[in-house]
């Protein structure tokens, strides 16, 4: 009975057609607020029928500001979760500090909108609009991605996952300091400009470029090399793979795009601090959402982060107070109980794509411990 | 004030927070060195033991210092208890596992004293405050004490882990498992007490963080991470060389915030990072060797 359900949620969410759908309708959800908007100038109705939809518009709330908003946070979670991924589900290295280029994104972007509280900021690299500026926090996050992945994706394992937490503490701490281009406790704070639909449309479209890219990606010779890394690195570099140069590459591209929707937030948030951009939840998110959907999968960072996202949202709207104990002690239940995800629940044999195999491979297990499915009790 | 007598303050300085650092990272590197289990809530239990004596201090105006004989049993209990239902269920899984279950663990406890006691910092009186002079250089009182008490804790700890017949056998569970197991030694009885030992030590290293600084709920991060560095220095369960880990921290640490210029407190978790980084990157197993996982991971 169980798996007839499962097997027709598959059936439904892997088909073609319900996901175009699906892409439709969340282009098409923008309307209905604009309608809305509409409504609300209109003095008088030219007919009935328009009379009777703006009552149900106005009245009954199908579409408002704060959904919009809800599905912008929703489509961000869902790129980075999808980002993350790339590092830890497909190369197998656990980053622990993910949130340190979403922080650098955002610092960077506000800084060529020119929110700089400093007077000596120079000014070739301020007052430049959103979209370059966009860009260029992306190309922040890169370029730290490359200085700081040279060292530490030397590192394996759990050593890797640490310099990674350390990296984001240490960065915070730098960034709060450097009073001149963050404004320390101050904050920065950027052009205000509210458009709902512009963020929505674009966090969308993100999305969608990012999820096909990433499935492109896996689908490449470069997508399995990152995978022969996770499965056995010195294997891999003895087949003649530069083995740091696909790490640093893809931790670059995962890194740009994080910095780019760090600095699409910013600028949506219109105020940034050193505590909200690099804040350290940001990172277990992504972290929980991949382990919820299936590690190392192309849809399951997407499913993770949309049920997740829902769950929390219900958790937030009945025990704000004790959001985080949740969110903690959902992260022990999951990786004890769900190890392989939900796209593990919808497998039915194991390819070495799901968290299992993962850490049964890339944490070669000494003597020991090697005991048949990795010492779990089924 | 001249030169000489800044560095020699510094110096000392540096000594007497290096003690804190290196009882603060024993229970880590412990559990780390018996259990294999890399502890990412260390922090949070440090933070939940400074927070008891804060209570303690606050309602019944308790010295931080006796405030030890209800951590003490206390955060035995609790690690005890965390041993039992949630570290055995990881133990034989890989350490991604570990780290994640404990990192999990961290930010429910952290989040659950924010819960009770709000993120705003807090602070523990104590009537040993002061300074000795002796020239230019003073010498703070609390910390002094603070030193005392560590340096007195981890020779307590040196005892019981050479000396005694549970220490004997905590080390032979670090040694090998299942050799240890053939003598006759119940191991899941040594790691659930061995668990307690290192919380209640880490609890105790938190009543000592309490009166020289500030608390808040989330400060267990950095202090995990410090730990951590100061275990790639030191090895898995190397007293001395926790020690001596503890004061190259503490100095170079107290070294930089005097002499770079416009730098304040924030400078000590960038310089363990950078420690942490600089060691494992050039000696994947640790300043002095001894460091467990790196050669089961390859």
């Amino acid at each position: 009975m169980g798996k007839n359900i499962l097997s027709f949620i598959q059936s439904v969410i892997f088909n073609r057609k319900f996901q175009i759908g699906v892409v439709i309708i969340l282009f098409l959800l923008p309307t209905l607020f604009a309608a809305r908007e509409a409504c609300k100038d209109l003095n008088e109705f030219s007919s009935p029928r328009q009379e009777s939809v703006c009552t149900y518009l106005i009245e009954e709330k199908p579409v408002t500001s704060a959904l919009l908003l809800s599905f912008t946070q929703m489509f961000i979670l869902i790129i980075l979760a999808s980002n993350w991924n790339l590092m830890g589900g497909f190369t197998g290295y656990i980053d622990f500090g993910h949130a340190v280029f979403f922080g650098l994104g955002a610092f960077g972007t506000a800084l060529l909108m020119g929110s700089s509280r400093w007077e000596e900021w120079p000014a070739i690299i301020s007052d430049w609009s959103f979209w370059p500026a966009m860009i260029g926090g992306g190309v922040v996050a890169a370029i730290f991605a490359i200085l700081i992945g040279s060292a530490t994706l030397r590192l394996k394992g759990p050593y890797f996952s640490i310099a990674m937490l350390g990296t984001l503490v240490a960065v915070r701490e730098i960034v709060r300091l450097s009073t001149n281009y963050s404004g320390g406790g101050l904050g920065l704070s950027l052009p205000v400009y509210l458009n709902r639909p512009l963020f929505y449309y674009l966090s969308l479209i993100i999305l969608l470029i990012v999820v096909n890219f990433i499935k492109w990606l896996r689908a490449t010779e470069f997508g399995a090399t990152l995978v022969a890394i996770r499965e056995d690195e010195i294997g891999a570099e003895m087949r003649g793979i530069n083995t740091t140069l696909h790490k640093i590459t893809a931790f670059t591209v995962a890194a740009f795009i994080t910095g780019a929707v760090g600095g699409m937030w910013a600028y949506q948030n219109t105020f940034i601090d050193t505590d909200i951009a690099f804040q350290q939840t940001r990172t277990i998110d992504m972290v929980m959402m991949s382990m919820l959907g299936g590690l190392g999968t192309v849809s399951g960072p997407v499913l993770g982060s949309i049920v997740l996202y829902w769950l929390r949202d219900i958790v937030w709207a009945n025990f704000l107070l004790y959001h985080q104990i949740f969110e903690g002690v959902l992260l022990i239940i999951i990786v004890l109980y769900v190890p392989n995800g939900i796209m593990g629940l919808f497998k039915k044999e194991n390819d070495g794509t799901t968290l299992r195999d993962i850490t049964k491979n890339w944490f070669k297990q000494s003597s020991k411990e090697n005991k048949p499915n990795g010492g779990q009790k089924e | 004030m001249d030169f000489s007598d800044l560095l020699i303050q510094t110096l000392i300085n540096g000594i007497l927070i290096g003690g804190l650092y290196a009882v603060m990272m024993l229970g880590f590197s412990v559990i780390w060195g018996v259990m294999g289990v890399i502890n990412l809530a260390h922090g949070d239990f440090l933070m939940v033991g400074a927070y008891m004596t804060w209570v303690l201090n606050k309602t019944y105006g308790w010295e931080p210092f006796v405030a030890l004989i209800v951590i003490l049993p206390l955060m035995f209990l609790i690690g005890y208890i965390t041993q039992y239902t949630l570290i055995n269920r990881i133990l034989e899984k890989p350490h991604l596992v570990a780290l994640l279950v404990t990192y999990g663990l961290g930010i429910a406890i952290a989040s659950t004293v924010k819960v009770i006691y709000t993120a705003n910092p807090r602070i523990t009186i104590t009537k040993f405050s002061g300074y000795l002079e002796f020239g230019e250089v003073v010498l703070p009182v609390t910390k002094s004490l603070v030193l005392v008490a560590a340096l007195i804790m981890m020779v307590g700890l040196y005892i019981f882990l050479q000396k005694t017949r549970f220490g004997k056998s905590m080390r032979a569970a670090a040694q090998s498992k299942e050799a240890a197991r053939m003598v006759g030694i119940d191991i899941n009885r040594v790691y659930a007490i061995t668990f307690g030992i290192c919380i209640a030590l880490t609890g105790a290293a938190g009543m000592l963080i309490s009166p020289i600084g500030a608390i808040n709920p989330f400060m267990g991060t950095a202090w995990t991470l410090k730990a951590f560095a100061i275990t790639a220095m030191s090895g898995l369960g190397n007293i001395p060389g926790a020690l001596l880990g503890g004061m190259v921290l503490g100095i170079v640490e107290n070294l930089l915030a005097t002499f770079v210029p416009n730098i304040g407190s924030g400078i000590g978790i960038i310089t363990s990072y950078i420690l942490l980084v600089f060691v494992l990157v050039t000696k994947p197993q640790g300043l002095f060797g001894g460091l467990k996982p790196p050669q089961d991971v390859s």
